[in-house]
């Protein structure tokens, strides 16, 4: 599980490589992107709303929002996936929005079969644990959790996402790190 | 919660990080961090994963292109959206220049048309003057001719040339007149023409022509042809009221000159008219009366007295004749003062002869000023659009931030 690039430390050059995304149509690039982020953006919206049904539904409309803007995508202003993840997040957004007029929660019931067949009960344990924890996280920290562990999104993507500095995003992160941990703690 | 200030990473923090990025990696971490570490994996190993149906689902959607290019044409990309704002209002700008050229050209059509109706107008009433100009023309212009001086225009003459004057086509020139309803009004007016130097001569004759047809006096006349741009001519001319507008409008159509400026006057008099009339009633009663009395008188004293009242009556009613007389012949008559000058830029040709011909000038003429309305359109267009613009992109902006403002507020209350 190689996903999730690592922070460049003590680089000292660079190496051009032709863009491969201006010989490409923009249907190309699109479908390329899907397939590299389908699964992550489903993850993301069911992590902040709670509700795989719903996800879905996000999860289509934000890739149907990606189709039609994807000649709108400038490349000067980020990758590709903040892009995309930054369309996903506003139609998650409207989704909760959608939920405060009509005044209904849902959250999706405990799933037991998402617990992986081969953990042992202390594994399943501290899931159930940091599951408790991760709930009683405000919404805007479940977010960055999602973002980064669910998304796997880098902390420069995490940044663009939510419109903040790099250093700012991972701040963030670590202090959401911090409060997850003493919760899962006090938890125990 | 959002941090907009960029203060550098704290070292701690970003080890922090750092070990989390090894840990989704699957690198060794500092024991430090192992309590990081499980968490970080805790968390991305319990990620919400994709049903299969769903995934097939949306495989299929996305391969069909949402809905194939119909539905992509119902709902334009941003781009393409605007590109038809643009294209949209370039053509509405470009139909607006089209129509208001049509609207600058249907305009001079018909300043040409009633040009031509006035030409139509002025020849009857040329052939109506002809047709009464044997009348008191000359007698009419023998007393005046007297009392002139250097008056070089003629009844004669006039009637001489009525044939060879060539009509008019310039603008009737028909100034706004109030309506008469039966009262007494004096009228009178100032001409002014602008002719070549080498024509003040002729427009002078073509002036007295006119009186002469319409059985006007010339009052008073001078006329100095010098060849040059100080030659001029003024005269003082009286034309029976009822024929003051035609007369204007010949003058003002005569062939070698151009109108500078024209005033007509007009004095509403009927009261002054009517206590005229009236003091002259009342004294020639008083009259009657006094030679009824005087017939009846007995005694010397009672018949030099009544003569003596008698001849004072006399002497109003010959006052109050004399006065309604002037006033009659005031409203009877109306005054032109008419000066032609030497003007800067005189009519070259006289403009029944250019009117209808096609020449490389008039062309270039009348495409400049089609050039210059249709740059005036599109000055006007952009000053009706960039208002407009600058509204609606203020409320997509103002539009944008509310909805970002929104949806973080649901966040915040999720």
């Amino acid at each position: 599980m190689n996903r999730f690039p690592r922070r460049s430390k003590g680089v000292t050059g660079t190496v051009a490589t032709p863009d491969q995304g201006a010989q490409q149509t923009s249907w190309e690039r699109f479908e390329q992107l899907y397939r590299s982020s389908r699964d992550d953006v489903f993850a993301y919206v069911a992590t902040l709303l709670g509700d795989r049904s719903t996800a879905e539904d996000v999860t289509e409309v934000a890739f149907e929002r990606a189709y039609r803007r994807r000649r709108t995508f400038d490349r000067r202003r980020g990758e590709e996936r903040a892009w995309l993840f930054g369309i996903a997040r506003n139609a998650a957004l409207d989704e909760l929005r959608r939920r405060k007029r009509h005044a209904t929660l849902v959250v999706d019931p405990e799933d037991p079969s998402a617990d992986g067949p081969d953990d042992g009960a202390e594994v399943a344990l501290a899931r159930t644990m940091v599951r408790q924890a991760l709930a009683t996280l405000p919404a805007r920290e479940r977010e960055i959790i999602a973002l980064k562990f669910h998304a796997g999104l880098s902390n420069a993507e995490l940044a663009r996402v939510l419109g903040v500095s790099e250093s700012n995003a991972g701040t963030l992160l670590h202090r959401t790190m911090e409060k997850l941990r003493k919760a899962c703690n006090a938890t125990a | 919660m959002r941090l907009l200030d960029d203060t550098p990473m704290d070292p701690e923090v970003a080890a922090a990080l750092d070990a989390i990025d090894s840990t989704l990696a699957g690198e060794a971490v500092d024991p430090q961090y192992a309590e990081l570490a499980e968490l970080a994996l805790l968390l991305a190993d319990d990620r919400p994963r994709v049903d299969p149906v769903f995934a097939h689902t949306l495989d299929e959607r996305v391969s069909g292109r949402f809905g194939g290019a119909a539905r992509e044409a119902e709902r334009p990309s941003g781009r393409s959206s605007w590109s038809r704002w643009m294209a949209g209002g370039a053509a509405a700008t470009l139909a607006a220049a089209v129509v208001a050229v049509f609207v600058f050209l249907a305009g001079v059509d018909h300043g040409g048309s009633s040009s031509a109706s006035s030409s139509a107008a002025s020849s009857g009433v040329s052939s109506a003057a002809s047709s009464s100009s044997g009348r008191p023309a000359q007698e009419l212009s023998a007393p005046s001719r007297a009392s002139s001086g250097a008056a070089s225009g003629s009844a004669d003459s006039a009637a001489s040339s009525q044939a060879a004057a060539p009509t008019a086509t310039s603008p009737s020139g028909q100034t706004p007149q109030p309506q008469s309803n039966g009262r007494k009004t004096i009228q009178s007016a100032q001409l002014n023409l602008a002719t070549a130097p080498s024509r003040v001569d002729d427009v002078a004759q073509e002036a007295f022509n006119v009186i002469g047809q319409e059985n006007g006096i010339v009052n008073r006349s001078s006329v100095t042809q010098t060849g040059s741009a100080d030659g001029n001519a003024f005269m003082q001319l009286s034309v029976p009221s009822s024929s003051l507008a035609e007369t204007m409008t010949k003058l003002s159509q005569l062939t070698y000159a151009k109108v500078a400026s024209r005033t007509d006057n007009s004095q509403d008099v009927n009261n002054q008219y009517i206590q005229a009339k009236r003091r002259l009633a009342d004294a020639q009663a008083l009259r009657t009366s006094l030679l009824k009395q005087l017939a009846n008188a007995v005694t010397t004293e009672q018949v030099d007295s009544l003569k003596a009242q008698i001849r004072d009556a006399e002497r109003s009613i010959s006052s109050y004749e004399a006065s309604l007389a002037a006033l009659n012949h005031r409203i009877a008559y109306s005054n032109i003062s008419l000066t032609i000058f030497a003007g800067a830029q005189p009519p070259v040709t006289p403009t029944h002869h250019s009117s209808g011909g096609f020449t490389l000038g008039k062309a270039a003429h009348d495409a400049g000023r089609v050039l210059v309305v249709v740059a005036g359109v599109l000055l006007i267009g952009l000053a009706v659009l960039l208002p407009v613009a600058v509204i609606a992109g203020l409320a997509w902006w103002v539009g944008g931030m509310v909805t970002h403002r929104r949806r973080e507020r649901a966040l915040d209350l999720a």
